[in-house]
């Protein structure tokens, strides 16, 4: 019996004794989305590591599609398997307000960040999250398909040409193509062969969603829903949406310029093949483009005529699951990647997305290095979130707006009547609004 | 009588293996489901609401417009799944050239997972697909099969469908195979012709069979989701928004738990009801003779 106890004792004290041990190896796990996000965040990860032996980051990469799914799930059921989570900024209230995210720690200096962007940040005036980068989208074009089809490409930025600051300020403010003028290049553009589409003139690079869409009624004069957060009958009901929404539809269905359904990265790989004229996206598939043998350029997001001038923007943040174990260790990686000299030229160097660490965007401005073609488009995204930019709605219901915004612009481009679509989107909006609304 | 020992012990230690997984796996989540359909969680708190979650439901047109499609939905597919194994299986068990050919063909849909079929089909049904490359050839225009709201619902209907009947066929020969070949020779010598065998014989000696694949199907497809999770997201215009799915989208997309335990509290009534329904018009009579 005795020796039963001692050895009991000799095995707790062994475990304890291992316990210490590896409390000094610890892992952080983060949930990111896979493709290029997973992939500049490995090359920070890596950077960290060294820089901090006894750290592991390990990256939980999940499709785009699922992401915000398993992002919730696993938040509300408290998961301390994840540490560090990739946050979406109009998310942020949603997750802030149910208590998923821990206060970003008071040493963290967010002096260096643009402060619009550390201010999206917060929720209740406390900071549960920091931007890892923002976002600028622009609408690229093939240089080739555009001479084949005697259509003059819009102004912009193209391959072998250098632009400073100024002259793409010149550029943004006064050259930028209407979605009248892409339309119609796009009619030209659309190669039809049998029932065939063969070359497609146009296409936004996320299908229906609401980041990219959002400027298309709001430049028409009506924000997408009530400055409540909850309201969007009389907003995206109104003239406006009906009108952006009938553009929508034309694209699709009237002059079938557009391919219906496209995944994520699938409008960058149709225009590296050459079977896309022109596509709305952000400046991360530049390192995608690059890599292709097409010769393209850069024009500025287009706007409707006799419309204002406004482009998508916000972007992802890092933020702390408030579940987990290792809440200083977290904090650390989150600064390192948000406001780190070395952390955030990683993160820019690898995905290619406009800065929001502020002596980055400096150098973006002035330095040399960025006067020529590619790295000039990073110019038009500093023009662009300096005068152009509209952030998403903050609701805590944004979710429910994302689901309803997306199935409506989803079944318009399927041929929807685009009225039914919208007075659909609003009812189903606002009942499931209604259910979080305090 | 030198031992009276009741085999109540050896009962429940026989039973138990399934009854623990019943009480796991199925009583369990039920009885979670319907407590949790009792709360809304607010800023992270849960909040007893009573019957709030299924008074909403009654004013929710989005549930009512997903009720009518779950149920034109299952008026459908039943029949027609039930119809087609019956044929299938009446095939299957006869002797003619070529038959192991046929019997392998229509055993494949089993041997594919339910993703994996989805998955190839939605690539035969795209705008550029196989099926519409077929339809090409013989002049008729390429059809938006999953894209329409006039076609979409059944799409998914025969697509399940595709990937059900040979697994209800086998339980259907396995029925066929229990009728005694003497009924049938002794209804040729009277001169019953082929199909006056199949309605006065066949179909009243399957029933048993028959009431547990209808149950069993009537219940799968009540409760049918990731074929229209995978093609059509309850689209286009809510068309194949089936209950599942929408309890689905409250609970996972809106975080709306309380609204989606309180759907799937409702489905599972519905389903109670229908099986006892089938139980009583089936079963009933099969006890009459």
């Amino acid at each position: 019996m005795k020796t039963t106890k001692t050895a009991i004792a000799a095995g707790l004290f062994a475990s304890l004794f291992a316990g210490t041990a590896l409390a000094q190896d610890k892992t952080l796990n983060m949930i990111v989305i896979e493709g290029g996000d997973t992939t500049a965040m490995q090359a920070v990860a890596d950077a960290y590591e060294a820089a901090n032996p006894g750290v592991t980051i390990n990256l939980q990469p999940y499709p785009f599609a699922q992401f915000f799914q398993v992002a919730e799930l696993r938040l509300r059921s408290a998961d301390a398997g994840i540490d560090l989570v990739y946050v979406d900024a109009p998310l942020l209230a949603s997750y802030a307000s149910r208590g998923f995210l821990s206060a970003i720690d008071a040493g963290i200096d967010t002096s260096v960040l643009v402060p619009a962007a550390v201010e999206a940040g917060r929720y209740d005036g406390t900071l549960y999250a920091l931007p890892i980068n923002n976002s600028a989208q622009v609408l690229f074009y093939n240089k080739a398909l555009f001479e084949a089809g005697g259509v003059t490409p819009p102004a912009g930025l193209t391959a072998g040409e250098s632009a400073t600051q100024a002259e793409v300020d010149a550029l943004a403010s006064g050259e930028r193509w209407t979605w009248e003028q892409v339309a119609e290049a796009a009619r030209v553009l659309t190669v039809k062969d049998g029932g065939r589409t063969t070359t497609y003139g146009f296409t936004v690079e996320q299908f229906g969603e609401l980041y990219q869409l959002q400027p298309f009624g709001e430049s028409l004069g009506t924000d997408v829903i009530g400055p409540d957060g909850y309201t969007a009958g009389g907003y995206l009901d109104s003239e406006a949406w009906i009108e952006a929404a009938t553009f929508w539809s034309d694209l699709y269905n009237a002059w079938g310029v557009s391919p219906k359904s496209l995944g994520y990265g699938e409008a960058a790989a149709l225009f590296g093949n050459g079977q896309l004229a022109m596509f709305a996206g952000g400046t991360w598939n530049l390192p995608i483009l690059g890599a292709t043998d097409i010769d393209f350029g850069v024009a500025p997001y287009p706007y409707f005529e006799g419309g204002a001038v406004l482009t998508p923007t916000g972007s992802w943040y890092v933020g702390v699951n408030a579940a987990s174990a290792n809440q200083a260790e977290s904090m650390d990686f989150a600064r390192y990647l948000t406001t780190d000299a070395e952390g955030t030229r990683i993160w820019f160097d690898s995905l290619q997305q406009l800065p929001t660490y502020r002596p980055l965007l400096e150098e973006i401005s002035t330095a040399a290095a960025f006067d020529a073609f590619p790295q000039n488009v990073f110019r038009l995204g500093v023009y662009d979130s300096l005068n152009t930019a509209k952030a998403r709605p903050v609701t805590a219901a944004y979710g429910q707006l994302q689901d309803a915004f997306r199935t409506a612009f989803v079944d318009i481009a399927n041929g929807v009547p685009v009225a039914d679509a919208l007075a659909s989107a609003v009812q189903r909006f606002e009942s499931a609004a209604a259910r979080v609304a305090p | 009588m030198t031992r009276s020992r009741s085999p109540v012990l050896l009962i429940a230690a026989l039973l138990a293996p399934a009854l623990i997984g019943l009480v796991v796996f199925r009583l369990y989540p039920i009885a979670l489901a319907v407590s949790d359909s009792f709360f809304n969680v607010l800023r992270g708190q849960p909040v007893f609401v009573g019957l709030d979650n299924y008074l909403s439901l009654l004013a929710d047109s989005t549930f009512w417009k997903s009720m009518q499609v779950t149920f034109w939905f299952n008026l459908l597919i039943n029949p027609i799944q039930i119809a087609l194994a019956l044929g299938l299986a009446l095939l299957y068990v006869q002797q003619f050239r070529g038959v192991t050919l046929y019997r392998i063909l229509f055993l494949i849909p089993i041997g594919v997972s339910l993703p994996t079929a989805v998955i190839i089909w939605r690539i035969m049904l795209s705008q550029d697909g196989l099926v519409n490359g077929v339809l090409g050839i013989a002049g008729i225009p390429a059809q938006p099969w999953l894209t329409s709201e006039a076609l979409a619902l059944y799409s998914i209907i025969a697509i399940a469908t595709w990937k059900g009947i040979s697994y209800w066929m086998i339980f259907i020969i396995g029925g066929l195979q229990t009728i005694a070949p003497e009924i049938y020779d002794a209804a040729r010598l009277d001169g019953v012709r082929p199909w006056q065998r199949l309605v006065f014989i066949t179909i009243p000696l399957l029933r048993p069979t028959l009431l547990f694949v209808l149950v069993a199907d009537v219940s799968i497809n009540f409760l049918l989701f990731a074929p229209i999770f995978m093609l059509t997201q309850g689209g286009p215009a809510d068309s194949t928004n089936v209950l599942m799915y929408e309890a689905y989208k409250s609970g996972f997309i809106f975080g709306d738990m309380g609204r989606a335990m309180a759907i799937i509290v409702v489905v599972v009534a519905i389903l109670l009801v229908i099986v006892g329904l089938q139980f009583k018009l089936l079963a009933g009579r099969e006890a009459r003779p």
